[in-house]
């Protein structure tokens, strides 16, 4: 990066938060997918909105691009920036600017970690919903670039669903508001179409989310199985029978055994094939009532055992272990080919079948936990880099399960974005005519893209690419969600 | 992947859980002073491609606290503390000891040193003048953190109105007045060494005296063993590791073999001495270290016996070393629960380092401040305001008291085994039987 440039940055938001030195950016160079690098040019670090519109600016005119980062737990290396672009770091914007307990609606700056929000409103009876397992750590203004989802997205819906409105420094640097307190007040749905659009539109500088209150009753049961087919026919059977679980989560064996390992136990049954984890929230006899029917299904569809915990600290328990799963597999093996896809319900247990055959095939530990109920699988490969061999393996395993995913009608990503990880994956599932609308989309808020560049949609939309895809491999991904 | 020094650092996976978790980060916001960071560029040391010379990096591995509350969240179970340890050896034997860490260094290497130095604070303090002066500016902060070391009588007005009638009287603190009551010692009552320590036993030594009290109502012999040094963990923490296993090794000689277990009621020394088998690496370390217990673990083995009733609100805090290094819990709180009316209260962020860090307020006075601040703010937010904070190490009791003075808070700080003595002396434990 030029000098002249970083004194103009250096001058918006003052020396001490530009950072250029190579210790400083190295820090820099990863989100929460370690297999991508890329050493940014420079990294900014605003202390208000005003400032980030200034910077934003200053590069419009300067035409260089930028990339914006929440917490860096991003799992597609879309917070990654190369070293021609600025990366702006959105953390001390960490600011819950108003929250209306009548309206129910929390206005926050991007930087505010996603858990703390939930804390801060947690006195008058409120929480926000979308809980990615990465909540103690990621930010709001990650999510609304990601959707993100979480276990109890299933019954009340995505990031999408909980954000009213927003204010957006568009790559120009000028300010637009979009959405309203109750939502998009006339046209098309602007807001929706900024969540989960991965930092390519702008920077969200101001976020409205919708709160709920905490439901009255919860009950969390935990029952295993001797077949994943098991598991996952009772998953699909519960969905049938018309309830709405607020959550049902599914982890097989090998994921259960890493849990209960780690620190993080929860005493699940290790001999189990899989187990499931069911939570209903509600009003307290309509809860009774759906915990008496679910039980009863889960024994049907051959369920060994039933728990069920009701205190919050039980009910604790049982989460804590699904939430740091990935972490604690960590621990069997260095590294860990974390897949995100998603497959329609109805093919789950096919998908489940298929995965192991994959795993048998290929001789590796796979490992599956994933938010069963709307089909969004994280298949992981455990696997050691420094066996070289291991590598090919995984990489052909890689591609095949995602195959699977797609030839059952599935996507390639359920919740952890594109970014730079999937760009290649995105002509499997995308024709050339698709992907240049998305493109005109892009150019719509961003003609002269500066935005995020290079992630996302592939630049190279053309019709051959569509010719190409039996032939390409899918890239491999590590790291956990 | 690794298997050296660093090899603690291999199961980081990036994914950022301990983000939160760092005080550094939580007031810089920047990713440099972030756990996540710091293992980047250790690693980035431990391959070479970075050089201890490297100012940036230099920066940020100096301004980490060392306080390890990034290890409790991690669920790949790095062990940060471990890679920090090897990092900064590695730093010093590059670009050696800032002048300033090596003349506070070097105090802490001589029994004779430090003993004048503390010797001289103690004579200033019973002067008043620190009480007096303290306050926000860095001169005024000094002041407010000797004031802090005081006995905690000396402090708190409530304390007179919580005694008991007639318990008053006699002399405390002296190192024979150990009139427990001898009726409860079992036949062949455990032994326990006191670690004396530097700062402990010159600036609190009214906290060792407590100890031995409440240890010996509890039915343990308290042994006072001669030629102990500093423990070394500035030292240690500073990578100045030839200094800490010189002291380290001269406090095994003197403690090895002597007593069932060596007390220590500063959390950073007993951080320290549990991890002496690593530091020296003889059997007689490791046996030592073994047999290392913090007071508060002593008491709670014990129950501990309660006292009369402290009609008080007390706000814990948990000094990192004695939590995250030593993954001491409980044992603390069932030591305040064991006295009655107490009311114990764990403020938000009560799990966070306060700053001080060893030395490190010292070298790094304005990182330290603002990590101290939301501290303070959490407990000017409390309600109930608590009486008293109570923590068990001496640079947290200074750190956290200069700063609520600073902030013209009416709250004191004292050591956790001050306030069960104090209940057990309103009880009449201490009273000398037949008087
Ligand atoms: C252990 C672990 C578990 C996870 N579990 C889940 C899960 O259950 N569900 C799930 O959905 N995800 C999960 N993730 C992925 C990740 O946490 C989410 O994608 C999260 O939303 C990222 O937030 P962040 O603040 O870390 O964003 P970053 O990683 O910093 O950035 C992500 C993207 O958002 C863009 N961006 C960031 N802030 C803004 C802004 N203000 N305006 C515009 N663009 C912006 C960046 O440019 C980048 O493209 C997990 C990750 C980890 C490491
Ligand atoms: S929580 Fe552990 S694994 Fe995750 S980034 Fe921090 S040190 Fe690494
Ligand atoms: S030891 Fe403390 S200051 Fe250092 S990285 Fe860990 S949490 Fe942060």
């Amino acid at each position: 990066m030029n000098s002249s440039l970083l004194a103009a940055l250096s001058r918006i938001v003052g020396r001490q938060w530009v950072r250029h030195r190579r210790a400083e950016l190295v820090t820099y160079a990863m989100d929460g997918l370690p297999t991508h690098e890329s050493l940014p040019g420079v990294v900014v670090i605003p202390g208000s909105p005003e400032q980030v519109r200034e910077i934003i600016r200053l590069l419009h005119v300067v035409r260089v691009p930028f990339v914006a980062r929440g917490a860096g737990t991003g799992l597609s290396g879309g917070a990654l920036a190369d070293p021609d672009a600025v990366l702006i770091a959105l953390t001390r914007l960490n600011r819950i600017l108003r929250v209306d307990p009548l309206q129910r609606r929390a206005v926050v700056q991007p930087g505010v970690v996603n858990a703390r929000l939930s804390e801060a409103v947690l006195p008058f009876g409120l929480h926000y919903v979308p809980d990615p397992s990465s909540q103690a750590a990621c930010t709001v203004g990650g999510n609304v670039a990601e959707n993100a989802g979480g276990p109890h997205c299933l019954k009340y819906g995505v990031t999408t669903n909980h954000i009213v409105a927003l204010e957006v420094a568009l790559p120009d640097g000028s300010s637009i508001r979009l959405g309203s307190l109750h939502g998009e007040p006339w046209g098309p749905d602007l807001v929706g179409l900024f969540v989960g659009s991965e930092g390519m539109f702008g920077i969200a500088t101001e976020i409205t989310v919708r709160l709920e209150r905490i439901p009255q009753s919860v009950r969390t049961m935990l029952a295993d199985f001797s077949t994943v087919r098991a598991a996952s026919e009772a998953v699909s059977s519960i969905i049938a029978a018309g309830i709405v679980p607020a959550a049902l989560e599914m982890m097989d064996r090998a994921c259960v055994a890493a849990v209960e390992a780690s620190i993080y136990a929860a005493g699940y049954p290790t001999d189990a094939a899989a187990v499931l984890l069911v939570e209903l929230d509600g009003q307290s006899d309509a809860v009774e009532a759906e915990t008496a029917l679910v039980r009863d299904i889960l024994t049907e569809r051959g369920a060994r055992a039933v728990r069920t915990a009701s205190t919050p600290a039980d009910r604790a328990r049982l989460w804590q272990g699904r939430k740091k799963a990935f972490g604690a597999m960590g621990r069997i093996a260095p590294d860990l080919a974390v897949q995100d896809a998603v497959v329609p319900r109805s093919a789950l247990p096919a998908i489940m079948d298929q995965i192991d055959g994959i795993r048998l095939e290929y001789g590796l530990t796979i490992s599956n936990v994933f938010h069963a109920g709307d089909g969004n699988l994280h298949p992981n490969i455990s696997f050691d880099r420094r066996d070289s061999a291991v590598i090919a393996r995984v990489r052909s395993a890689c591609r095949d399960i995602m195959a699977a995913c797609v030839a059952v009608g599935g996507s390639i990503t359920g919740e952890h974005g594109v970014g730079n990880d999937k760009l290649d994956y995105m002509p499997w599932i995308f024709d050339a005519e698709t992907l240049g609308a998305m493109r005109a989309v892009r150019r719509a808020f961003d003609p002269t893209e500066l935005a995020n560049p290079g992630k996302v949609v592939p630049v190279h939309a053309c019709r051959e690419w569509t010719a190409v895809k039996s032939t390409r491999t899918p890239t491999l991904r590590s790291g956990h969600s | 992947m690794s298997s050296g020094p660093y090899a603690a650092l291999d199961p980081c996976v990036h994914c950022g859980f301990c983000l939160p978790a760092c005080p550094t980060y939580l007031v810089t916001a920047d990713e440099g002073h972030s756990p996540r960071g710091r293992i980047v560029l250790m690693r980035a040391l431990e391959r070479g491609e970075m050089s201890g010379h490297d100012a940036a990096l230099v920066e940020y591995l100096d301004a980490c606290l060392g306080c390890r509350g990034c290890e409790p969240v991690c669920p790949s179970g790095v062990g940060y503390g471990r890679g920090l340890e090897a990092a900064r050896e590695q730093l010093l034997s590059q670009r050696g000891l800032s002048p300033l860490a090596r003349s506070v260094l070097g105090v802490f290497r001589y029994r004779a040193l430090w003993r004048s130095v503390f010797a001289l604070a103690r004579g200033l303090r019973a002067t008043r003048l620190p009480s007096l002066l303290s306050g926000p500016g860095r001169m005024r902060f000094g002041m407010g953190m000797l004031a802090a070391s005081a006995e905690m009588r000396e402090r708190v007005e409530w304390s007179a109105r919580q005694r008991g009638s007639g318990t008053a009287g006699h002399e405390l603190g002296s190192r024979d007045d150990l009139a427990a009551d001898q009726t409860r010692r079992p036949a062949a009552p455990p032994t326990v060494a006191l670690f004396r320590g530097c700062v402990m036993d010159l600036l609190f030594s009214h906290v060792h005296a407590a100890t031995r009290r409440t240890l010996e109502v509890n039915g343990y012999r308290v042994l006072d063993l001669p030629d102990q040094m500093c423990c070394g963990a500035l030292h240690e923490h500073a990578g100045d590791r030839e200094s800490a296993r010189a002291l380290a090794s001269a406090n095994v000689e003197a403690l090895a073999g002597r007593a069932d277990f060596v007390v220590v009621n500063s959390a950073g020394c007993g951080a320290l001495l549990k991890d002496y088998g690593h530091l020296v690496g003889t059997p007689e370390s490791s046996t030592l270290a073994a047999s290392v217990r913090d007071v508060s673990e002593l008491l709670a083995e014990k129950g501990p016996r309660p006292g009369a009733p402290l009609d008080i609100d007390v706000a814990y805090d948990a000094p990192c070393h004695l939590q995250h290094a030593q993954r001491v819990h409980e044992a603390p709180l069932a030591m305040l629960r064991a006295i009655p009316a107490l009311r114990l209260q764990l403020l938000p962020g009560s799990d966070r380092c306060c700053g001080s860090a060893g030395i490190y307020s010292v070298l790094r006075p304005r990182m330290a401040r603002k990590v101290l601040e939301s501290k303070i703010a959490d407990v000017e937010a409390a309600s109930p305001r608590p009486d008293l904070v109570v923590t068990g190490n001496p640079g947290c009791i200074m750190q956290i008291g200069a700063g609520l003075r600073a902030a013209k808070l009416p709250v004191r700080v004292a050591h956790p085994v001050e306030l069960l003595d104090l209940s057990y002396q309103n009880a009449g434990f201490y009273e000398v039987k037949g008087e």
